[in-house]
């Protein structure tokens, strides 16, 4: 009996002992497949939960105009970031989705549809609220709910230099002109902060967390001067308009120091309300004043004129006896009016814009020293003004295209003609006229503010194209070609003023010419005596008459008007009418 | 009379354990270690709060930056050429010139309009950029 009763006890024992030992070896193994074996899963879905890594930007740099007026800033705004399982429960989601919509104006449904439909942690719920909004939303203290700060880019001055300015795209990086461009500068550098988390999705105040501090952007100073640019491109307006033009470009630059105090291209787009989905306006976002060429056509004469004043071949009385054609190479070449005008000097064939007379000069030149000129006034290669997408122009020449290059040539690149260049082009060539023949290198950037110091850009200048002398004869020159023109097209009070009109063909890519279509265009230098400003303006398709003076001569006369009176530059003598001392 | 008593070691334990007042010390010492056992806990309650200050103190600051960077760009806005001409024209009901007199004048021009201190860098984070008090104080030293 006790025998029996050892053997129940000892079976008993055992059997509670195996029953111990076996749910101490399973408990064991599932801590061991939780803990070692499955550890790098649990592990990642514990950081996932409770350890968040955000990349920091700090604020995205201004661009600014020459006064210090922004034309480009960044505004803080933010994200309402929603953990998908906090809201699982439908009840609580609409609830927190109400709460939110009634400050944020976006309907509670599409709050909560926008979390429901991904599969993500956490998602944006709603986008860009501003720092009233933002605030009120933290305020709300709602589990799962928190702000993700961020900015968008906004545009004091509307509009203005869009396409110079260029845009960023949602994560705000430069996509187009400056913002791209100097997208390394204005952009900053980014950093990144890791944290531990609570169940409302705020940080923890004691849990781990590694920052690496982002660095702001800096601020840049342009050399544009928002009245003038706005004046540009109030004045492009209204010739475009006036004249039914398909576009036009229009550029001022300061002949002194090469700076571009306005650069202003039509069509163009709302910056202000961009919508980037839609592939018909990319053409739209290209600064054309650089990335498209034309034939300049008789404004081009000036650099005939200046190489053979330059090389001393001829003067402003020199006399020439036009015929009324040019025969080279079995091609005639005849003047714009078909007109035969006798004996003439060379300041009657700018004045007269004469084809054949520009064509004599070049002859008198020779091949070799025209395609010099040209090539030191800076045509067939990049301006260096540090935009990309710069064009550099098309010139052929003897030495270029030795097949291809016919004596032709040389008399229609000396009216404009067969020679491809950029506005920009065209006015940095006018503005080295305007500045003794000494050229300085076009630019939009004046300074670079960081929070470590400022930098400033000195203008650079480039090689003494023409002699003083040869580029105060040739302003001379153009004082009387404004002469010519009748005041109702051109008339500035109180300043005198030099230019020059041109009217070019449209190039095919077919090499003929686009028929009936026609590109008006004006440059000219103000005051004559001492320029401070040289300004191209160049119409597009004018679909009323083709001539510069009518469709492109009064838009130049407007803004020297009203930017040299801007500028503080005293009219001459007869237009005072007091004095105070 | 023997007068001598017989030495032996732990006297002053044996004296303690006998001690009537064995109990209180025993309480007085539970709760010194009691005591002592909070004090990591004050301390983590305390670094806790302030840490907690601390992350306010920031959030509050970032929002005021972005206030201020709000405020900037009311200002520019406002500053605007279109809102300047619309004020004039239709508020102040001004128009375009119709005759421009121009008057010399016996002074220097207008000095060139400088850039806003906003847009300049502060005289605060310049100060960082230099060297720090220890840098200075140890500045003899070769250290690399």
């Amino acid at each position: 009996m006790s025998k029996t009763a050892a053997g129940g006890v000892t079976w008993r024992l055992w059997t509670i002992v195996a029953v111990i030992g076996i749910g101490t070896l399973v408990i064991t193994g599932r801590l061991a497949q939780l803990q070692i074996i499955d550890h790098q899963q649990y592990a990642a879905e514990a950081r996932l939960t409770h350890v968040s890594q955000e990349t920091l930007s700090d604020r995205r740099g201004a661009l600014l105009d020459r006064n210090g007026y922004p034309l480009s800033g960044s505004e803080d705004t933010f994200d309402v970031m929603v953990e998908r399982k906090a809201w699982e429960d439908r009840t609580a989601a609409e609830d927190a989705a109400k709460k939110i919509s009634d400050i944020t104006r976006v309907p509670a449904d599409k709050l909560i549809s926008n979390v429901a439909g991904t599969d993500v942690f956490e998602v944006a719920a709603a986008k860009a609220l501003n720092f009233q909004q933002a605030t009120a939303v933290r305020d709300l203290g709602l589990r799962g709910v928190r702000l993700l700060s961020s900015s968008h880019r906004v545009y004091p001055e509307g509009n203005l230099a869009a396409q110079l300015l260029g845009f960023v795209g949602k994560d705000n990086v430069g996509l187009t002109g400056l913002e791209a461009d100097l997208d390394a500068i204005l952009g900053g550098a980014k950093g990144s902060v890791t944290f531990e988390r609570d169940g409302l999705g705020n940080q923890l105040a004691l849990g781990d967390r590694q920052e690496v501090p982002a660095q702001p952007g800096a601020n840049i100073v342009l050399t544009l001067d928002r009245y003038i640019q706005r004046l540009a491109e109030t004045e492009l307006d209204k010739a475009v308009k006036e004249h039914k033009a398909s576009g036009g470009t229009i550029i001022v630059i300061q002949p002194k120091t090469g700076e571009i105090l306005a650069m202003a291209s039509r069509p163009t787009f709302d910056l202000t309300n961009l919508d980037l989905s839609d592939d018909s306006k990319v053409a739209l976002y290209r600064n054309r004043a650089i990335t498209d060429m034309y034939e300049p056509g008789s404004v081009f004469k000036l650099v005939t004129a200046a190489t053979a004043l330059d090389l001393k071949l001829v003067n402003p009385d020199t006399w020439w006896y036009d015929s009324g054609v040019v025969n080279l190479g079995g091609w005639s070449i005849h003047n714009w009016d078909f007109s035969a005008n006798g004996s003439q000097t060379v300041t009657q064939i700018l004045s007269k814009s004469l084809n054949t007379g520009a064509a004599w000069l070049a002859q008198q030149a020779g091949a070799q020293n025209f395609y010099t000129y040209v090539d030191r006034f800076g045509f067939g290669k990049p301006t260096g003004i540090g935009l990309a997408g710069e064009a550099p122009g098309r010139v052929r020449t003897p030495d270029n295209d030795p097949e291809g290059w016919q004596p032709v040539d040389l008399a229609t690149n000396s009216f404009g003609q067969a020679i491809s260049v950029t506005p920009l082009q065209m006015a940095t060539a006018l503005a080295t006229i305007a500045n003794n023949g000494l050229a300085m290198k076009p630019h939009v950037v004046k300074e670079i503010v960081s929070p470590l110091g400022a930098q400033s850009v000195q203008p650079e200048a480039g090689e003494q194209v023409i002699s003083a002398e040869a580029s105060q004869t040739l302003r001379h020159i153009m004082g009387v070609v404004v002469d010519g023109i009748p005041k109702a097209y051109l008339d500035v009070q109180g300043y005198k003023v030099g230019g020059k009109t041109g009217t070019a063909n449209i190039a095919t890519e077919n090499g003929g010419y686009k028929p009936g279509a026609y590109i008006s265009s004006f440059v000219g230098v103000a005051p004559l005596e001492d320029p401070v400003l040289a300004i191209l303006v160049k119409i597009d398709e004018p679909q009323d008459v083709p001539w510069g003076t009518v469709v492109a001569a009064p838009a130049f006369g407007r803004i020297v008007q009203q930017a040299l009176a801007y500028m503080k530059v005293p009219p001459t003598e007869p237009a005072l009418v007091s004095e105070v001392q | 009379m023997a007068t001598v008593r017989k030495a032996h070691g732990g006297t002053a334990l044996t004296d303690l354990l006998r001690s009537p007042n064995l109990p209180v010390l025993l309480i007085a010492a539970s709760m010194v270690v009691g005591l002592a056992a909070l004090l990591p806990l004050v301390q983590s309650s305390d670094a806790t709060t302030r840490a907690g200050t601390v992350h306010q103190l920031e959030q509050e600051k970032t929002d005021w930056e972005a206030r201020l960077r709000e405020l900037e760009l009311d200002v520019a806005t406002l500053g605007s050429l279109n809102r300047i001409e619309q004020e004039a024209t239709k508020r102040l009901k001004m128009g375009p010139p119709k005759e421009v007199h121009y008057i010399s004048v016996d002074l220097a021009p207008p000095a060139e309009r400088k850039l806003p201190s906003r847009f300049l860098p502060s005289s605060h984070e310049q100060k960082n950029a230099g060297s720090s008090l220890w840098e200075d104080a140890f500045g003899w030293l070769p250290l690399p």
